[in-house]
């Protein structure tokens, strides 16, 4: 059920024109310390290849 | 057209099955809900065409809540179109109204309301008069499809931005029956300021609209700002059912998906 609803809420956000890549979803435990850290890297990493969040920019002007 | 309405109605009257009818009544050139106790009323039912069919309607099944909590014990009709009676099935499923205490009278939508609402199904199955019009598809929805993820964001927070936070489009909503109120919850919502936090705002409503919406599109007609909030929560509607396999308002006995934790 906490899957469809990220499928339904990234399928909103992209109807609302904002990148659904911008939210992520993933099942760690909390004995997989390596595949927690591996997940959020990369998720940094492809936030920042994403680029500033256009509904900041709309705060800041 | 209303006066297969009015002879239905009339003889649930007179043979004392329900105790009153909730409709529309038009006096001075002006529509409005009314309660009609005595069948000698029904000379002045109307079924909300002004200048053109369905111009003129409420939220008809909102009074009946309000209604039915003060008479429990009665039994009241409703004037019924395919979008009211897609709320009058969820309303039964969320224990806002007793289906025993409520006979719908069925009126079909013309073409051209249909058409104006891209009705999914623009009859109830209750029907008594009126056509059994077509399903209409969303030319509005499709249109927003069409564009670029930076095209949509400038469409969307254009049409938000406007919003001047009257909570219209909430209050006339024959499905907000919620004590409690998120868009009015401070810490999801700053209060005092206009427009309010976008698309925050306009999403936390669309959001809770999942299992409530039944496409009658008075928020939309209620909103000062034309805001096209009926194309949004069309939206939120077509992903529910890609996603989820859930129609709202077809089935008395499926309950909203959202309704259900875990699973």
């Amino acid at each position: 059920m906490a899957e469809k609803r990220m499928t339904f809420l990234k399928k909103l956000m992209e109807f609302c024109g904002i990148n659904p890549d911008r939210l992520r979803v993933r099942w760690v435990s909390s004995s997989e310390a390596s595949e927690f850290v591996e997940e959020i890297s990369t998720f940094v990493e492809d936030i920042k290849k994403t680029g500033p969040n256009p509904l900041k920019a709309k705060e800041a002007a | 057209m209303s006066q297969k309405i009015r002879q239905y109605v009339h003889q649930l009257l007179s043979e004392g099955k329900i105790k009153a009818f909730l409709g529309l009544r038009e006096e001075n050139g002006h529509i409005m809900p009314h309660l009609f106790c005595e069948p000698q009323e029904l000379e002045q039912i109307s079924l909300g065409d002004r200048k053109e069919p369905g111009d003129a309607r409420y939220p008809l099944n909102q009074l009946l809540i309000r209604l039915a909590r003060e008479h429990p014990d009665d039994t009241f009709a409703v004037l019924t179109r395919g979008c009211d009676e897609r709320g009058l099935k969820e309303l039964f499923k969320w224990n806002q109204l007793n289906e025993e205490r409520v006979v719908p009278v069925g009126v079909g939508c013309p073409d051209d309301l249909a058409r104006a609402c891209e009705c999914e199904k623009p009859f109830p199955d209750c029907l008594i008069d009126g056509p059994q019009g077509q399903k209409a598809d969303s030319e509005k929805v499709a249109r927003i499809d069409g564009m670029d993820l930076e095209g949509r964001l400038k469409f969307w927070m254009g049409e938000f931005d406007r919003c001047i936070k009257c909570f219209g489009c909430r209050n006339v909503c024959p499905m907000c029956f919620c004590n409690e109120c998120s868009i009015e919850e401070e810490s999801l919502v700053g209060k005092g300021e206009i427009p309010p936090d976008n698309p925050t705002f306009h999403l936390i409503r669309a959001v809770h609209m999942v299992g409530r919406c039944i496409d009658c599109g008075l928020c939309e007609e209620a909103c000062p700002a034309d805001i096209p909030l009926r194309t949004l929560y069309k939206k939120v509607a077509d992903i529910v059912s890609e996603e989820l396999g859930y129609r709202t308002g077809y089935s008395i006995e499926e309950k909203s998906p959202f309704n259900i934790i875990g699973g």
